[in-house]
C-alpha cells in the first residue's frame, strides 16, 4: 500500500485536451486531475471513445501532432530528485527520458506493437542502449534475463526470435519485459489483456503486479473492464468523455458507488453467482466528442438527470468519503434542484 | 543457407514452369492470328507481283512444318527457345529472328532497368524523407512534381525536348548511335557514343516512372507510420532519423520491392512510343512495327515472350530480395530455427 504521506510520483493537474481537426477543435480530455503514488495501481476506467488512451498518451506526449493542451494543464513527473514538467518538454532528446526511460507503456495488440521485421532482442537492446549506459553484451544479457523474468523459456533463443514467432500471452509478457527493463517509474498499461484470452489474462496481470511490487513502481491501468480493476486497482477513476466522474480507493467505489455511470458500469456486469438476472445496459450511445452534452456530459443517458439542472450546470467535484470524490450533482449537499 | 538455397531452386523452378506456360500461351496466340505464316508470306510475295497458287501455299506449309500437330510444333518452338536460345525464322522478312533482334532487345531492356533503377534510387530517400518531414513546401512541391511526371504524356515530353534541342542547339537528338557507330562493332567508342544518346530516352522514362514510384514509396510510408509499433518505438525513447529509418522505412522497403516487377511492365509499355518519337531502332519500334505492319506473328511473339521472361526474371530476383528483407518471409520458407 503507498505511503499517502509520500509526493506522487506522477501529479495530473487539470489535463485538458483538444484535437485540431477539419471541424473545429474536439475536446478528448476535459480538466482531469490525479495523481499516482509510488508502488500504487490506479484503474482507469471508461467505455471506447471516454479519453482514457488520450489521456495516458498525454503522459507521454505521445497524441497526434493536433493535440493541443489546455493553458492550465500540469503533468509533474517526480523523479525523487527533481520534478519533471512534462508538458514543457520540447526537444527529443528531453522527452526521451519520459518515453521508455521514466515511464513505460504497454498496449493493447502485443502483436502490432512489436516491429514485424526485427526481433524482440533487438528491439530491446536498442531502448536500452537508449536510456542506460550498458554495453551491447550488457544489454542483450539483461533483456535476455528480463524475458526470463517473465517466464519466458529458453530466453536466449525467444531473444534472437520476431513477434510473430511467439504466442499472443509469450509476446505480452515479453512487451512487458521491454517496459520494465529499464526499470522505469510509472506503468501505462493500455488494455493489457484485452486482446488475451481469458486464461493468460490472470498470469499476465499477476505477473505485471509482482514486478511492479517488486521495482517500486506506479501503474496506470486501463481498461473498460470493472471486474479487472475490483481485482487489480488500488484506486480506481472512472472516466466518460473526457470527464472524471468518479475516484477514489478501488473498495469504496465498487462497494459504494456514488455516481449513476458507476452504478450503471456495475450493473453492466454479467454475473455468475445469478444467472437468471438480466444485464441490464446503460441506455443509450457515448455522444460523439463533436456533440458534447453540456452541464454534466452524462446527462443524456442518466435515469436520475434532473432537468434544468444537469443539462445546464456542470457538477462541482465534492468528497463523499475520505478520498472518493464524485462529480454529480445529486451528492453536492449544495446542489440539487434549483 | 542450405533451406534458402532450397527456396531459390524452388522459385528459379516455378519461375520456369511459369515460362513455359507463358510460352504456351504467347504460342497459341501466335497461332491465332488469322492465316499462318506460309498464306502470309505467299500474301505479301503475290503483292510484290508473283502468281501464287494453291500448290505454293501447300508446299510451303510443308516446308515450315505447318501440317504437323500444335502440340508437336509448340514443343518443337519451346525447346528451340529454352535449349538453343533460336526463335527461328520471322514470317515476312524471311531473315533469323535472333539475327534480327541482334542487341535490340538487351539495349532495350538495358534502357528500361536503368530507367527503372534510377527512378527508385531517387523515389525511396525523397519518398521516405518527404513522408517525415512537415515542410508544407518540400510536400507541396513533391506533390506537383509527381503529379506532373504523372499527367505529362512520355511522348510530349521527348517531343518538348526535342523541339527545344533543334531549335536552341540545332541537334535533334534522335537515334540511339551516330552515324559511325550504328553498324560498328561493339568497341569502348561505340559504348560512350552509345551513352551520350541513350540518356535521353532514360531520362524521359524515368520521369514518369520517378513520379510514379514517388507516389507508391509515400502512400507505403504514410501507411507505415501510422502503425502502433512505431507509437510503441516512440514510446520506448526512439525519435527522428533513427526512428524512420529502422522503422517505418524498413518496413515499408519489402512492398517497394515487391512493386518492381510490375514497374518494369510499365516501363517496357511505355518504350515503343518514345521509340518511336525519337527513331531509336530497339526492340519497342521493332515490336510496334511487326504487329502493326506486317503482322509478323514470329517476330512478335519472339518478343512478347522475351519481355515476360524479363518481367518473370526480376519477380524472381524480388522474391529472393525479399526473403532476404522480411523475416516473416524468411521464417516461412526456411521454416523453425
Amino acid at each position: 500500500m503507498p505511503d499517502a504521506n509520500q509526493q506522487p510520483l506522477i501529479s495530473v493537474e487539470n489535463l485538458s485536451i483538444q484535437f485540431r481537426t477539419s471541424e473545429g477543435l474536439v475536446t478528448a480530455v476535459d480538466n482531469v486531475s490525479f495523481d499516482i503514488q509510488a508502488g500504487e495501481v490506479l484503474g482507469l476506467v471508461g467505455e471506447s471513445g471516454s479519453g482514457k488512451s488520450v489521456t495516458a498518451k498525454a503522459l507521454m506526449l505521445l497524441n497526434a501532432e493536433n493535440a493541443v493542451y489546455g493553458e492550465h494543464s500540469r503533468i509533474t513527473v517526480n523523479t525523487g530528485a527533481d520534478t519533471i514538467d512534462v508538458l514543457s518538454l520540447q526537444r527529443p532528446q528531453d522527452r526521451m527520458q519520459i518515453r521508455g526511460g521514466l515511464i513505460s507503456m504497454i498496449f493493447q495488440e502485443p502483436m502490432a506493437s512489436f516491429a514485424p521485421a526485427m526481433s524482440v532482442g533487438s528491439q530491446m537492446v536498442e531502448q536500452l542502449l537508449l536510456h542506460t549506459t550498458m554495453t551491447k553484451a550488457e544489454a542483450r544479457e539483461h533483456s535476455i534475463d528480463m524475458l526470463n523474468r517473465v517466464g519466458i523459456s529458453d530466453a536466449s533463443k525467444r531473444f534472437k526470435q520476431y513477434a510473430f514467432e511467439f504466442s499472443g500471452g509469450m509476446r505480452q509478457r515479453a512487451m512487458i519485459a521491454m517496459a520494465l527493463s529499464t526499470k522505469p517509474r510509472l506503468l501505462i498499461a493500455d488494455e493489457p489483456t484485452t486482446a488475451l484470452d481469458v486464461t493468460i489474462q490472470a498470469h499476465v496481470i499477476d505477473l505485471m503486479l509482482d514486478l511492479v511490487e517488486e521495482f517500486k513502481m506506479g501503474i496506470l491501468f486501463i481498461t473498460h473492464d470493472l471486474g479487472v480493476i475490483a481485482q487489480t486497482a488500488d484506486r480506481v477513476a472512472v472516466m466518460y468523455l473526457g470527464n472524471l466522474l468518479e475516484t477514489g480507493p478501488v473498495r469504496p467505489v465498487i462497494r459504494t458507488p456514488s455516481h449513476p455511470y458507476t452504478r450503471g458500469l456495475l450493473n453492466a456486469l454479467p454475473r455468475l453467482d445469478d444467472l437468471d438476472a438480466p444485464l441490464t445496459p446503460i441506455p443509450g450511445d457515448i455522444p460523439s466528442p463533436l456533440e458534447r452534452p453540456g452541464g454534466c456530459v452524462f446527462h443524456t443517458r442518466c435515469s436520475q438527470a434532473i432537468a434544468g439542472q444537469c443539462n445546464s450546470v456542470a457538477p462541482a467535484v465534492v468528497e463523499v468519503q475520505p478520498d472518493h470524490r464524485v462529480a454529480c450533482v445529486l451528492r453536492d449537499p449544495a446542489g440539487g434542484r434549483v | 543457407m542450405l533451406q534458402f538455397i532450397q527456396f531459390a531452386i524452388t522459385r528459379a523452378f516455378m519461375a520456369l514452369v511459369t515460362l513455359l506456360l507463358v510460352s504456351l500461351i504467347v504460342f497459341s496466340l501466335m497461332e491465332m492470328v488469322p492465316g499462318t505464316c506460309a498464306e502470309r508470306y505467299l500474301a505479301f510475295k503475290n503483292t510484290q507481283g508473283q502468281q501464287i497458287t494453291i500448290d505454293d501455299i501447300e508446299a510451303e506449309k510443308v516446308r515450315l512444318g505447318l501440317d504437323k500437330p500444335f502440340l508437336q510444333r509448340w514443343t518443337g518452338w519451346v525447346g528451340r527457345v529454352f535449349f538453343k536460345g533460336e526463335f527461328g525464322d520471322s514470317c515476312i522478312l524471311r531473315l533469323n529472328i535472333n539475327q534480327l533482334l541482334g542487341d535490340k532487345f538487351l539495349i532495350s531492356l538495358g534502357i528500361c532497368l536503368t530507367s527503372l533503377v534510377l527512378a527508385y534510387l531517387i523515389a525511396i530517400p525523397v519518398g521516405i524523407i518527404s513522408s517525415a518531414s512537415k515542410s508544407k513546401w518540400l510536400n507541396g512541391s513533391l506533390r506537383f512534381v509527381s503529379y506532373f511526371g504523372l499527367a505529362m504524356p512520355n511522348f510530349l515530353l521527348a517531343l518538348m525536348i526535342m523541339l527545344f534541342s533543334t531549335v536552341y542547339f540545332g541537334e535533334t537528338l534522335t537515334g540511339l548511335f551516330s552515324k559511325e557507330y550504328r553498324d560498328a562493332e561493339w568497341s569502348v567508342a561505340r559504348v560512350l557514343d552509345f551513352l551520350s544518346h541513350a540518356w535521353l530516352p532514360i531520362f524521359i522514362l524515368g520521369w514518369s516512372a520517378t513520379a510514379f514510384a514517388l507516389q507508391t514509396v509515400r502512400a507505403l510510408m504514410l501507411d507505415e507510420s501510422g502503425k502502433l509499433y512505431v507509437t510503441a518505438a516512440k514510446a520506448r525513447g526512439l525519435s527522428g532519423g533513427k526512428l524512420l529509418w529502422r522503422y517505418p522505412a524498413r518496413h515499408a522497403l519489402g512492398p517497394i520491392v515487391n512493386s518492381l516487377g510490375f514497374d518494369l511492365n510499365r516501363v517496357f509499355n511505355e518504350l515503343p512510343i518514345v521509340a518511336t518519337i525519337l527513331t531509336l531502332t530497339e526492340a519497342g519500334s521493332l515490336l510496334l512495327e511487326s504487329l502493326a505492319r506486317s503482322n509478323d506473328q514470329q517476330l512478335a511473339g519472339a518478343i512478347i515472350f522475351l519481355l515476360t521472361a524479363s518481367i518473370v526474371a526480376l519477380n524472381f530476383v524480388t522474391d529472393i530480395a525479399l526473403a532476404v528483407i522480411d523475416p516473416r518471409v524468411r521464417r516461412s520458407v526456411m521454416g523453425q530455427g
